[in-house]
């Protein structure tokens, strides 16, 4: 997850920090998500923020993600290809 | 059959959080009955309800509040204070063979609320996406199984203003009859969002705003009486099998004695005389008790036309010569009316009235209707009364009639 885009990851973490009563700056790209007690429940949450945030839509399951995205890295790459995938790509993340 | 104890008892209310400050304020005749001030409050004729203090940031984390609408988290805190007196009652405990059963008339009343204003008023397709695990009718009582970890029965009641006595009478019953060991039963409500408040006024149920004094606007069987005013809060109760209680040396409150439960089946609003006679009559019978038996009675009182006279008629058919001798109260002059919460928590202020031996009165009642010539312990408590059993009456639009006597136990 090395090529995740720095604000990204910045922003999802300032998002997680926020939203689960969580010390900014803990969470790395490696943080696993379970540590963080995100169930697919949760994750539904997560899209949720991450939708308004980033204004993407998520297609995805939230059930489906939850068991292909890990970590907080995997997440912000999910977002960063959602984001690519939109139609004037990026505008709107500012 | 089994025996049934009250050994904790939780109180979140307009009258203060907490049953010993909730006791405080109905023994000192304060109301709980203010003026509304959110920010659509305006909008109602007359912007009155009884609210509760509270600090919901001091008892529960930001996650755990998305998923809690008000009305959980009223629960959640009332069930957490009647396990603490009921100390040690989990312990030993087959958690399997513990329930909860739960009485709310409106449940989320208030994500709903703000889910139509997201839709309608804003435009916005954005809803809350726990909006269905906020506002689902059984969440407070889901969310206390979930936080104590009680796996038994766990039922939600919505027989309007009698659902939290139901849940308190179907609790107690099953203990009776030793298919689970211990419940935590009551009631939850918070209907002071604006949609809410509007339909209660569009029925012409709700009081008229006291010109001189606000917190005076409820006035139970009163020539003035104009109409309920709604309250909010959450009551629980811990019954468990007396056996059960009386072997690991709790300290028991009460015993709860009679239940008794009827349907009107006439009218949708209309109370009536002989349904709520019936309830009473059966409650009675089933603590194998004489009405002269009972030395306080928690009227169902809610201050409208319609009620207090018909609920005076219905005492003094069940109880006769003794009705004039029964001392009876309507508490929510006070603490307004709970609507699914009312019956719990008027239970509560019965059984904390029969221990303290002190009635809390009916404030505002300065001139009685005439139809209305029972003992309502008019303006101020009464205190140094000797009761060895206590009624709750709680009657509700659908016609459902609930009545719980509580007994001191022996």
């Amino acid at each position: 997850m090395d090529d995740v885009p720095p604000t990204t990851l910045t922003r999802l973490n300032a998002l997680l920090a926020r939203d689960f009563d969580l010390e900014p700056g803990v969470l790395t790209p490696q943080t696993r998500l379970e540590d963080l007690d995100i169930d697919s429940l949760r994750m539904i949450e997560i899209l949720f923020t991450v939708e308004d945030a980033f204004g993407i839509s998520v297609p995805a399951d939230a059930t489906e993600l939850r068991a292909k995205v890990q970590t907080v890295g995997d997440l912000a790459a999910y977002i960063d290809s959602l984001v690519a995938a939109q139609p004037g790509a990026g505008t709107k993340a500012g | 059959m089994k025996r049934v104890a009250v050994t904790g008892i939780g109180v979140v209310s307009p009258l203060g959080n907490g049953a010993r400050a909730f006791f405080a304020s109905l023994e000192a005749g304060r109301s709980g009955i203010v003026r509304l001030q959110g920010k659509s409050h305006a909008r109602l004729a007359d912007p009155i309800g009884a609210t509760v203090a509270f600090d919901a940031a001091a008892h529960f984390s930001a996650p755990q509040l998305r998923m809690l609408d008000r009305v959980s988290q009223f629960a959640l805190t009332a069930a957490a204070e009647a396990l603490q007196e009921a100390a040690g009652v989990l312990e030993g405990l087959d958690r399997a063979r513990a329930g909860v059963f739960v009485g709310t008339g409106m449940g989320g009343a208030e994500t709903t609320d703000e889910g139509y204003e997201t839709l309608y008023a804003e435009r916005s397709d954005r809803v809350k996406p726990f909006s269905v695990l906020l506002a689902m009718n059984n969440a407070p009582a889901a969310w206390i199984a979930l936080e104590h970890r009680l796996s038994g029965p766990n039922l939600t009641y919505s027989t309007a203003c009698s659902s939290s006595a139901v849940a308190i009478g179907e609790a107690a019953r099953r203990i009776e009859s030793g298919e689970i060991d211990m419940a935590i039963a009551g009631g939850a409500e918070a209907p002071l969002n604006f949609g809410t408040l509007k339909a209660w006024e569009a029925l012409r149920t709700l009081a008229s705003a006291d010109a001189d004094d606000v917190s005076a606007s409820c006035k139970p069987f009163d020539r003035r009486r104009s109409g309920l005013v709604l309250g909010e809060g959450a009551a629980m109760v811990v019954l468990e099998d007396s056996e059960r209680a009386r072997a690991r040396g709790a300290a028991i409150l009460a015993e709860m004695a009679g239940y008794g439960l009827c349907t009107d089946a006439t009218h949708i609003t209309r109370p009536s005389v002989a349904g709520q006679a019936e309830a009473m009559r059966r409650a009675l019978a089933s603590a194998a008790m004489d009405a002269a038996e009972i030395g306080y009675i928690n009227a169902h009182g809610t201050g409208t036309q319609a009620n207090d006279g018909v609920e005076t008629a219905a005492v003094k058919k069940v109880f006769g010569p003794a009705a004039v001798r029964t001392p009876m109260s309507s508490t929510k002059s006070m603490h307004g009316h709970l609507l699914g919460a009312a019956g719990a928590l008027e239970f509560a202020a019965s059984v904390l009235a029969m221990r303290a031996g002190v009635l809390p009165p009916t404030v505002n009642l300065r001139d009685p209707d005439p139809e209305c010539d029972l003992d309502y312990v008019p303006l101020a408590a009464r205190s140094g009364v000797d009761v060895g059993a206590a009624m709750s009456n709680s009657f509700a639009f659908g016609g459902t009639n609930a009545v719980l006597i509580a007994r001191r136990a022996r």
